[in-house]
């Protein structure tokens, strides 16, 4: 009787944002794919620690193109090794492979896989921006690291294999990940931005601006959205670097994403409005501010939140699409829809299928996204209380 | 009835300034393009060998008209798509919009709407069935499949059907029509060529919009199966499917109507990459070539237009079907009744 009660109090004295994560961590599939997500965040964040070669073109491997996947082994008919290795590799073309290059594995040899080396060099906390205009330049010089998770002392070691050029699937994977989180981040927050501003003025004062923007949102809403990224990102001359190119993506995804958060926002600030606890403040003499900053924010955040987490992952979606068409990101740079415009050609798929390794990770952590957005909206949902 | 007739010409009125706007929004963003329809057609020209001058370039903007204002030009291009139905010439190809587009776009629209038909009709049973059933593994096994329809991308899905087709069967799937039936006119066997490829860009439009209905469906008949007007039916004893189809089904239907517009919206959004790798001959396309190669606004901007007012007079029938079939609405439109 006692622990109902502490427990009952628990609940009833809880806030919001404790009840929502109670919920949350009760929910058995969302917390998996929430494990799963954090796992790729965090791998891609360290990813230069992670990938033994650079994922540009500078990383080539020039000896190991087109290159099949190499798994480090523990043992083989020679024994078993502590320290997992690869075999040795030689490169071998004639009439019986159709004079293509074929990699023969050297049984024999060893190459044992090492950890800690040194290798290409990467730094931590460098910004280097360069948009249009001086004024918009920023540079931090950042620290500069060489050491690496893992690597072989002579030869490659290439996880997922390598492309045309020889570069690193697996360094790219990992940098196409980290590429792709950061344009989609950066896509919801703009359109976080814009929709707060949009759905926030709406909300607020209601009337006749209110149906105005309303009908706006409405017509936005209508254009059917790939198209309209087309449209967009045909603005785009071929000239400009990769940095305006990954920010005029980013920016595209933000613009064309706000509308359906703005409606979200505008509901929330009209219906909570005019709840008597925002009366109750008035009364208590509040000023307007401080009920927007204390009492109408905190109102909706979770549920705005748990909107964001949905969106993001057809921001994702999108720049694949985009980045698949040509419209979006291009080589040099890497995201995973660069990747997945290589991995789609008949010849790749005949021979070289290790090039939807990629895909793979792109399927996985849309569906992490849409699974965490489900689990959060279900626990956010106050009418989903059972007790 | 009086009412009734009011109602639609204000929903009527309503979808023709939404579609005022988005035409507004389309033209103005074909004109922030860089460099104009002059410019380009002549930059194209001059790939082609021919020499351009200064002067060539403002007597192409003379005759296309492209000096004039931009209001002018907007309410020029406005009127004649309204009045005369015609979207002008194409900035590149230099030939008439509404011949390019006349037989593709009606393509475009057959393959989006039965693919949308397609994923109701799997969505709805399927999503009452998921909804309602007391196995969770189904439950979620169904959701899972649904899930997967969003995260993998569909042009993906449509290369590697075609990819696995080629590979396996030596027919590389593509296009709408086998060549013998490309340029000849419409009879039933060139019916039964079309069923027999469309079914493809229709499955891979289709899976993918399945994957959104069904959630949409699935969420509606939980909401309603909680309230309390279904444990009042079952009170009274009414039980299984008779209570599902006469209760919570049928008050799921006005959200499902609702959101057809914007299902469409979304294979429309679809279609132009599935087309593009399918290598369709339609409107989608004709899009992406008209965007991603060659720049052509002109034909870009009529092909938006075009498939945004699909979407805003789906809309508007949509309104006007609740209007009649949702009693709460009907009674709020026609008065009493």
């Amino acid at each position: 009787m006692e622990v109902d009660l502490k427990k009952k109090e628990a609940y009833f004295t809880a806030t919001q944002m404790q009840l929502v994560r109670n919920r949350f961590f009760g929910n058995r599939t969302a917390m998996i794919a929430g494990s799963i997500l954090i796992f790729m965040i965090v791998t891609s964040l360290f990813s230069e620690f992670l990938s033994p070669y650079d994922p540009t073109i500078a990383g080539r491997d020039k000896d190991y193109e087109n290159g099949a996947p190499q798994v480090p082994m523990f043992w083989d008919e020679n024994g078993f090794s502590p320290r997992p290795f690869l075999y040795g590799m030689t490169k071998y073309r004639g009439a019986d492979t159709n004079f293509r290059w074929v990699y023969k594995e050297d049984k024999e040899k060893r190459r044992y896989v090492q950890f800690f080396v040194e290798g290409w060099e990467y730094k931590v906390f460098n910004f280097n921006i360069n948009l249009p205009g001086e004024a918009l330049d920023f540079k931090i010089p950042g620290f500069t690291f060489n050491t690496h998770l893992f690597g072989v002392d002579e030869g490659g070691i290439h996880l997922f294999g390598t492309d045309k050029a020889g570069k690193d699937l697996f360094s790219r994977t990992l940098n196409a990940i980290y590429i792709s989180l950061a344009v989609g981040t950066l896509g919801v927050f703009i359109s976080f931005v814009l929709s707060l501003i949009i759905g926030g003025i709406a909300g607020y004062y209601g009337g006749w601006i209110d149906s105005l923007l309303q009908m706006f949102t409405d017509a936005v809403r209508t254009i059917p959205p790939i198209p309209l990224f087309m449209v967009l990102a045909a603005f785009a001359p071929d000239t400009w670097s990769s940095e305006i190119r990954f920010f005029f993506i980013a920016s595209l995804l933000g613009f064309i994403g706000w509308p359906t958060l703005a409606r979200r926002v505008r509901t929330h600030l009209l219906s909570e409005r005019s709840q008597e606890y925002i009366l109750a403040a008035q009364m208590c003499g509040a000023s307007s501010t401080h009920i927007i900053i204390r009492h109408l924010l905190p109102s909706f955040t979770s549920y705005i939140i748990v909107d964001l987490v949905i969106s993001f992952p057809y921001m994702l979606l999108s720049e694949t699409a985009l980045s698949f068409i040509g419209l979006g990101l291009r080589e040099p740079v890497n995201s995973l829809g660069v990747l997945l415009q290589n991995a789609t050609k008949a010849d790749v798929l005949l021979n070289y299928q290790w090039y939807f390794i990629p895909v793979v990770f792109l399927v996985v952590l849309i569906l992490s996204f849409v699974y965490v957005g489900d689990g959060l909206r279900d626990a956010a949902d106050p009418h989903k209380v059972k007790n | 009835m009086i009412n009734f007739i009011q109602f639609t010409l204000t929903r009527a009125l309503l979808a023709c300034l939404t579609l005022f706007l988005v035409s507004l929004i389309v033209f103005s963003l074909m004109e922030f393009v860089p460099s104009n329809c002059a410019e380009r057609y002549l930059a194209f020209k001059n790939t082609q060998g021919s020499n351009i001058t200064v002067e060539d370039i403002a007597a192409e903007e003379k005759k296309l008209g492209l000096d004039r204002p931009f209001a002018v030009r907007f309410s020029s291009w406005i009127s004649n798509i309204v009045l005369k139905g015609e979207f002008g010439q194409s900035c590149i190809l230099r030939m008439d919009i509404n011949e390019l587009l006349s037989g593709r776009f009606m393509l475009s629209l057959l393959i989006c709407i039965t693919a949308l038909l397609f994923s109701y009709a799997i969505a709805i049973p399927v999503g009452i069935i998921s909804a309602t059933t007391k196995y969770k593994s189904l439950d979620n096994a169904l959701k899972f499949i649904s899930y997967l329809g969003i995260a993998l991308p569909n042009f993906l899905v449509a290369l590697c059907i075609m990819l696995f087709m080629t590979i396996y069967y030596g027919d590389t799937m593509t296009g709408l029509f086998s060549e013998e039936f490309e340029n000849v006119p419409w009879s039933s066997d060139r019916v039964k060529d079309f069923l027999s490829r469309a079914w493809l860009p229709i499955f891979v439009l289709g899976w993918n919009a399945t994957a959104f209905a069904l959630q949409t469906v699935r969420a509606l008949m939980l909401d309603e199966s909680d309230k309390l007007y279904v444990m009042a039916a079952r009170a009274r004893g009414i039980s299984g499917m008779s209570l599902l189809l006469r209760y919570p089904a049928k008050h799921s239907l006005g959200p499902v109507i609702n959101s057809l517009g914007f299902d469409l919206n979304r294979i429309f959004s679809a279609l132009p990459i599935v087309a593009l790798i399918l290598i369709l001959t339609e409107s989608g396309a004709l899009l992406i070539e008209a965007l991603a190669r060659s720049n052509d606004q002109q034909l870009a901007g009529a092909i938006i237009f075009l498939l945004t007012a699909t979407i805003v007079f789906v809309n508007f029938v949509t309104d006007i079907i609740l209007a009649i079939i949702d009693p709460r609405i009907r009674k709020g439109v026609m008065g009493g009744g």
